[in-house]
């Protein structure tokens, strides 16, 4: 079965298509709830995502209060691009929309840790499913803790239920 | 592609991805016990017709950290009707198990260091006959692996769930799917549990099946759904050609986990299926064989061309009928922005 509307479920949506075989890596581990998660197609830019999330998905989120989505967007080293993108989301579904994203971009961090794109996100998943953040803490991926903590208050049970 | 345990071929139509599932056919039909090279290759599959080039089948697997190497030559001399062995060969972890030239096979001994010799007709492949001394010996494992491969191109409208027997090993229409039911929940009863939860999480109402005695030998099965207390029972053929797909999937992953390693081709998984489902599908096929077996499927569709990356996408390409296909991985072609719209638009060559 396709996702449960009305059931907690994540959407996610990929700035681009490292991203998105990032995803692909992450929804490889065993531990992940694969039914709960939906991938939608790459947004092609960090702007286009947050213009069909602003377009195609607010409306759909306040019909859905299950739904949660997440915008996986790079931060091309912009400090205040979470600030930005936040500016644009709701605040009657701000505890349902997240943001993530690799500092600069997928490719540098691959160049880093020499692993391609599924490995790194089924590194990441393993690192949630265990309760230890190895990868997470990579220093082009820190800065994501706070979006990471809350999405471990409201998504992490749905999405690694055991 | 030897260390990958998923893998997904794309290419134009015509470049010869469903062709690859044509020529393991052939290593299946071997491993299930068919060697009269006749029943395996026709003339007609000389490339454009060169009879005085040997067709030459080459196959190497992993398995228990073991690389097997099968080599099998098939020649057409002149005013021959049916094809000869030219040269046949199996070798472990780069040790030969036997070789043959024509009809002379050479079978090695490691233990006691010894060769024999012995005539085999030409017209018959050697492997399937050689007789394997235990089930630990590399040529049991082999045949065990080859005859075990599940290749697949389900047509919904042939697959009755009637079943006269049991089998396990699927033809590649699907059409024996009770066959396969009954043969893989006969010789593995847990696999029922397997079954029962992938069917579960994609059709919530799903009850249980029956495999119902309809008359001496012949079942059919019959699958319930029930929801707020009612229940409804379908014969199997009346599902919807997805449902049935659902129904395969199962029995592939059951498969996967009670067969031991099995590699499985499908060809365009994607088929019959609905786009919410085609993505959940794919993966839930690609996470079955993540720590066994492995799994290669070819695809037109974008939402399972998605949920395969740049390391496990393979490209199949020709510039014409006349010339090769080519195939190269996706990591190695420089493609630019989304896959799918370079797909769509063409822009992919070798």
């Amino acid at each position: 079965m396709s996702i449960n509307k009305n059931k907690p479920h994540l959407l996610i949506l990929p700035e681009d298509d490292a991203n998105r075989q990032i995803i692909n890596g992450f929804i490889q581990n065993l531990n992940v709830n694969n039914r709960a998660i939906q991938i939608l197609p790459i947004a092609d830019g960090w702007k286009k995502a947050v213009d069909k999330f602003t377009n195609d998905h607010i409306k759909t989120m306040r019909q859905y209060p299950q739904r949660n989505i997440l915008l996986i967007i790079d931060f091309d080293e912009c400090e205040d691009r979470l600030n930005f993108v936040e500016n644009y989301i709701p605040d009657d579904i701000k505890n349902r929309v997240f943001v993530l994203g690799v500092q600069s971009n997928p490719e540098s961090l691959k160049r880093d840790i020499q692993k391609n794109f599924e490995t790194i996100g089924e590194s990441l998943a393993t690192d949630c499913a265990e309760n230890n953040h190895k990868l997470w803490e990579h220093r082009l991926l820190i800065h994501n803790k706070p979006e990471l903590e809350r999405m471990v208050l409201s998504v992490k049970p749905f999405l690694f239920p055991n | 592609m030897k260390e990958m345990s998923s893998a997904l071929l794309i290419g134009k139509n015509g470049t010869g991805k469903s062709t690859i599932a044509t020529a393991l056919e052939v290593f299946q039909s071997i491993g299930r016990g068919i060697n009269r090279v006749g029943q395996l290759v026709k003339s007609k599959d000389f490339t454009r017709g060169r009879y005085d080039v040997p067709i030459r089948l080459e196959i190497e697997v992993l398995l228990d950290e073991k690389l097997y190497k099968y080599i099998l030559a098939l020649e057409l001399p002149e005013k021959f009707k049916e094809l000869r062995v030219f040269e046949e060969q199996l070798l472990v972890a780069g040790n030969p198990i036997y070789s043959r030239k024509e009809a002379q096979v050479t079978l090695y001994s490691s233990s006691q260091n010894r060769e024999s010799q012995f005539l085999v007709d030409w017209h018959l492949v050697a492997l399937p006959v050689i007789q394997e001394q235990s089930e630990t010996d590399p040529l049991h494992t082999f045949k065990n692996w080859l005859a075990h491969i599940i290749i697949l191109a389900p047509i919904p409208a042939l697959m009755t769930g009637d079943s006269h027997g049991e089998t396990l090993q699927p033809n590649r229409d699907g059409a024996n799917i009770g066959e396969w039911f009954s043969g893989l929940l006969g010789r593995y009863p847990a696999a029922y549990r397997d079954v029962d939860k992938y069917l579960r999480e994609v059709m919530p109402d799903f009850q249980d099946f029956l495999n119902e005695l309809i008359g001496k030998e012949f079942k059919s099965l019959i699958v319930r759904f029930s929801e707020n207390n009612a229940t409804l029972n379908v014969n199997f053929q009346d599902l919807s050609d997805g449902e049935k797909c659902f129904f395969l999937c199962a029995v592939v992953l059951a498969a996967n986990k009670f067969y031991g390693s099995v590699f499985c081709f499908w060809d365009e998984p994607d088929n019959y299926l609905s786009i919410s489902e085609v993505g959940h599908f794919i993966t839930s096929l690609r996470r079955s064989f993540k720590d066994s077996g492995q799994i290669l499927v070819t695809s037109h569709n974008p939402e399972a061309i998605r949920k395969f990356s740049n390391e496990n996408t393979f490209i199949l390409d020709r510039k014409s009928h006349l010339e090769p296909t080519l195939m190269r991985l996706l990591s190695d072609i420089p493609v630019t922005g989304d896959l799918i719209n370079s797909l769509i638009c063409g822009d992919i060559e070798l």
